[in-house]
């Protein structure tokens, strides 16, 4: 092969892999949601003479022609592999930790003290109120630490929930942090997802009831039913490669116990598990139907307490096994809610118990209370 | 418009290079011209009319000192033409640096002018000052097409982050130029191995030292802040040289050759030779339009020290508007001064290993000053570098341990090794080599190009760093 003919083919292959990619490009439909990365594509940006004249325009532009290109989700994997193949054990806010664990990255820099401080306040002034009682689970990265990438620097929520502790005081709180620590060698925690797993909420239920002085329920961790076996959770979305499928289990028993479930004041079922989220990515939205603003759930049961949840949604595989102890259980998610606390709690939780029930950080980033 | 990006990639170079393949001879410069204004536009939708201004200005100047040549009046076009030029690039880059610095000698409240950087105003305002000195000294000829002039300043390429190309290096080409099948193709691949050394090496050193500079220096251990500046020594070189290799690359592509502006600057045994090898053509832009006529080294030592030290306090501002550039200049300056006067000599009798240790020393206390723009994070990350918070902490091993591939690649890409082994096989007699070079010329720069088109997708983290200058 002569000189002119190598360089003609070289020249011929990276030209055919820029004009394949571009003709690609050009042939696919825009899209508007992206499933894997579970957030709303970049759209099209309306011209305006001043959005080109401050810039804006163009770089609207740029963002929409990368938020569409063709094969994004491939090209986002390939990225992946090429962090693998750099032996790193943190991708996007991930560790990559040991047993095929993905446990979310959480740096103390994050969780400023005057952040930790300004929920305290706000969380002790609602326990004063309302008598609550503060049940804030720890995150996957503080109690499996032997899963964890050598090193690895995490926010230490041993010791902010000590602080909670002594703020709200020993008869308010619930101290699932050791309930879950006596067990860490079980499947406590998702390893594809941030939640914890049902059997984790168990064990923040047996937790609670000893907190609550409450008879726990017979649950029998050995029959857990299936929901599925094929769940890949929101950090795997994160990393966006393959990774090894895992369960979801639940307590058959909570399906056997009549409910009412009321969403959002409008759509009322009678089951607290909802099986169409099985056929799609977000399969924990099986537990209460995902989020929703407001939840009310009528037991049927005559204990004549009631009980009044703040929560994210780790609560929701956890509600159902409370579900025994109560008539009537409101769930409130702050994130979906914009009226103020005060007022609803008047309305729903007067005379009943209340329960602040978080991970640490989401409670964190989303607790309010006014 | 940045090369690393999807826009770039799969909207504008395949249809500028269409269009610039299939358009006859005369075509080609309006071609690339009306593609230049649309690059800079992109992302100066509206100083592209300042780069306008440039041009037109210096194209009459040029006509001006060619005309009156010989008489006083050629001078006083060359004088108004560097002070048009100074006084752009002053105004937009260090009027409201000069602001700062007299409000806060003077107690004065003189309000700042809050204008945004032009980018690449500090690369086309020499390359057009080079112009009209080598036009007035008779080291090139005059201009006459507006055109062809307009091509020499707006030429994408280089457009935004250099090389500094003089005119008298691309006279010929702008008129008569042809880009055959080998330097197209030696063109291609050096874009893509640019684009690798920004998109694979840079961005992910980067990542590191965005990780140190964003923690507070007091409680960096030295281990930390070690790790930090060579991350960032990596990714300034990575990310400008890759610029450069892009750049060249596209010139290749067009028919042009620029000037190399990199070579291997991290293995030089002095701060001289780092010099010599390290954005070679500011380099050479400063000797020959600054330190030559201020007399260089032939009105005696003493001048040639001031002479130096010019050369430095220049060569630090124009890195930008700020003290800490300027110091780190004159860094520079005080270390070449000490090498002329007799280090040099002291040096070239040691073993090579001693000479790269003590410049490389010299190179990643000057990127601290370069890097970090307080005096007080530059203090307390030179403590925390000599101990002064502790030797290691985990947080530090963490970071070593997930980057400890990168900053691999990186030593080894900083070294000619990749090129020699490169070119023992490309010259190797025994078959299987030489096939072995001709698979890997092709399959590599693809590769390059596959994965860095990755990470520009997966990326919102793609920032130039020398988009600044």
């Amino acid at each position: 092969m002569g000189e002119k003919w190598n360089a003609a083919f070289t020249v011929i292959l990276l030209s055919a892999v820029i004009l394949i990619f571009t003709a690609a490009d050009f042939a696919r439909e825009d899209r508007t949601f992206s499933e894997t990365e579970n957030r709303v594509l970049a759209s099209r940006p309306k011209f305006s003479a001043e959005a080109l004249l401050k810039g804006s325009y163009t770089e609207d532009y740029e963002t929409y022609v990368t938020d569409q290109f063709v094969g994004r989700d491939r090209w986002i994997d390939l990225k992946t592999r090429l962090e693998l193949f750099f032996l790193k054990r943190e991708i996007g806010g991930v560790y990559l930790g040991k047993d095929g664990y993905l446990l979310e990255q959480h740096l103390p820099e994050q969780y400023s003290e005057e952040t930790v401080e300004k929920k305290l306040v706000l969380l002790d002034k609602l326990v004063n109120d309302w008598n609550a009682r503060v049940m804030l689970v720890p995150t996957a990265d503080n109690i499996l630490t032997d899963k964890m990438p050598a090193n690895a620097p995490y926010f230490r929520q041993d010791t902010f929930l000590e602080q909670v502790r002594e703020r709200v005081g020993s008869q308010h709180y619930v101290d699932v942090f050791s309930a879950l620590e006596a067990h860490r060698d079980q499947e406590i925690y998702y390893r594809t997802d941030h939640h914890w797993t049902s059997l984790g909420a168990y064990y923040g239920y047996l937790a609670w009831a000893e907190a609550a002085g409450e008879q726990p329920w017979n649950y029998d961790t050995g029959a857990m039913k299936l929901a599925s076996d094929d769940f890949q959770g929101t950090l795997q979305a994160k990393i966006n490669t393959e990774w090894e499928r895992e369960s979801i289990y639940y307590f058959g028993e909570t399906e056997e116990m009549p409910v009412k479930v009321t969403y959002d004041l409008r759509n009322t079922t009678d089951t607290l598990y909802e099986a169409g989220h099985l056929e799609t990515k977000n399969k924990y939205g099986f537990f209460l139907d995902d989020n929703h603003a407001l939840v009310e759930i009528e037991t049927g049961n005559s204990t004549g307490k009631t009980l009044f949840v703040i929560k994210d949604s780790y609560a929701n595989c956890l509600v159902p096994l409370l579900l025994p102890h109560y008539d009537r259980i409101c769930l409130l998610d702050l994130r979906y809610y914009n009226g103020r606390l005060y007022p609803l709690l008047e309305q729903y939780a007067a005379g009943g118990d209340v329960l602040v029930l978080y991970n640490c950080i989401h409670f964190l980033e989303d607790f309010v209370y006014i | 418009m940045v090369f690393s990006s999807v826009i770039f990639l799969f909207r504008f170079l395949p249809v500028f290079f269409i269009l610039y393949y299939a358009a006859p001879g005369r075509m080609k410069n309006f071609i690339l011209f009306l593609g230049s204004l649309f690059f800079y536009a992109w992302g100066e939708p509206v100083y592209v009319l300042l780069m306008l201004f440039s041009t037109v200005t210096d194209y009459f100047h040029g006509r001006m000192i060619e005309r009156f040549r010989g008489t006083g009046k050629a001078k006083i076009f060359l004088v108004s033409s560097v002070i048009v030029n100074l006084a752009v690039l002053c105004f937009f880059k260090y009027a409201d640096f000069l602001v700062q610095t007299v409000n806060s000698l003077l107690g004065t409240q003189i309000p700042l002018l809050g204008l945004g950087l032009p980018i690449g105003i500090s690369f086309y305002t020499f390359q057009t000052m080079s112009y009209t000195i080598d036009v007035y000294r008779g080291e090139a000829r005059v201009q006459r097409n507006l055109l062809d002039f307009g091509v020499f300043v707006a030429m994408f390429p280089q457009l935004i982050a250099g090389p500094i190309v003089k005119y008298r290096d691309v006279e010929e080409r702008l008129k008569n130029r042809r880009a055959d099948i080998c330097t197209v193709s030696r063109g291609m691949k050096r874009f893509c191995v640019g684009l690798a050394k920004k998109v694979l090496v840079a961005n992910v050193t980067g990542e590191l030292w965005t990780a140190v500079s964003g923690m507070n220096p007091g409680g960096l251990s030295a281990m930390m802040a070690w790790l930090g500046i060579f991350a960032y020594a990596f990714q300034i070189y990575f990310d400008f040289s890759g610029y450069s290799d892009m750049a060249i690359g596209l010139g290749q592509m067009l028919g042009f050759r620029f000037p190399e502006n990199f070579n291997y600057p991290y293995i030089s045994a002095s701060v001289t030779e780092f010099w010599r090898r390290w954005h070679i053509s500011l380099g050479s832009w400063f000797r020959e339009y600054v330190y030559i006529p201020l007399g260089g080294n032939r009105k005696g030592l003493p001048r040639q020290l001031v002479n130096i030290l010019i050369v430095w306090t220049l060569t630090g501002i124009w890195h930008g508007a700020g003290w800490n550039f300027l110091l780190w200049g004159l860094w520079f300056g005080v270390f070449l001064s000490l090498e002329k006067l007799f280090f040099g000599r002291v040096l070239a009798a040691l073993p090579r290993a001693v000479g790269i240790l003590y410049n490389s020393f010299l190179v990643l206390m000057g990127w601290v000053l370069f890097a970090l723009e307080k005096p007080e994070h530059i203090l307390g990350y030179l403590r925390a570098m000599f101990g002064g918070n502790g030797l290691a902490d985990s947080r530090a091993l963490f970071l070593g341990r997930e980057y400890i591939v990168p900053m691999l690649i990186a030593v080894v890409a900083a070294t000619p090794l990749f090129a020699a082994w490169a070119k023992r096989l490309e010259t190797s007699r025994w078959g299987v080599g030489a096939a072995l070079y001709r698979l890997g010329e092709k399959v590599i720069p693809v590769a390059f190009l596959i994965l860095s088109v990755a990470c520009i997708v997966d990326a919102s983290y793609n920032p130039f760093l020398y988009f600044r200058f």
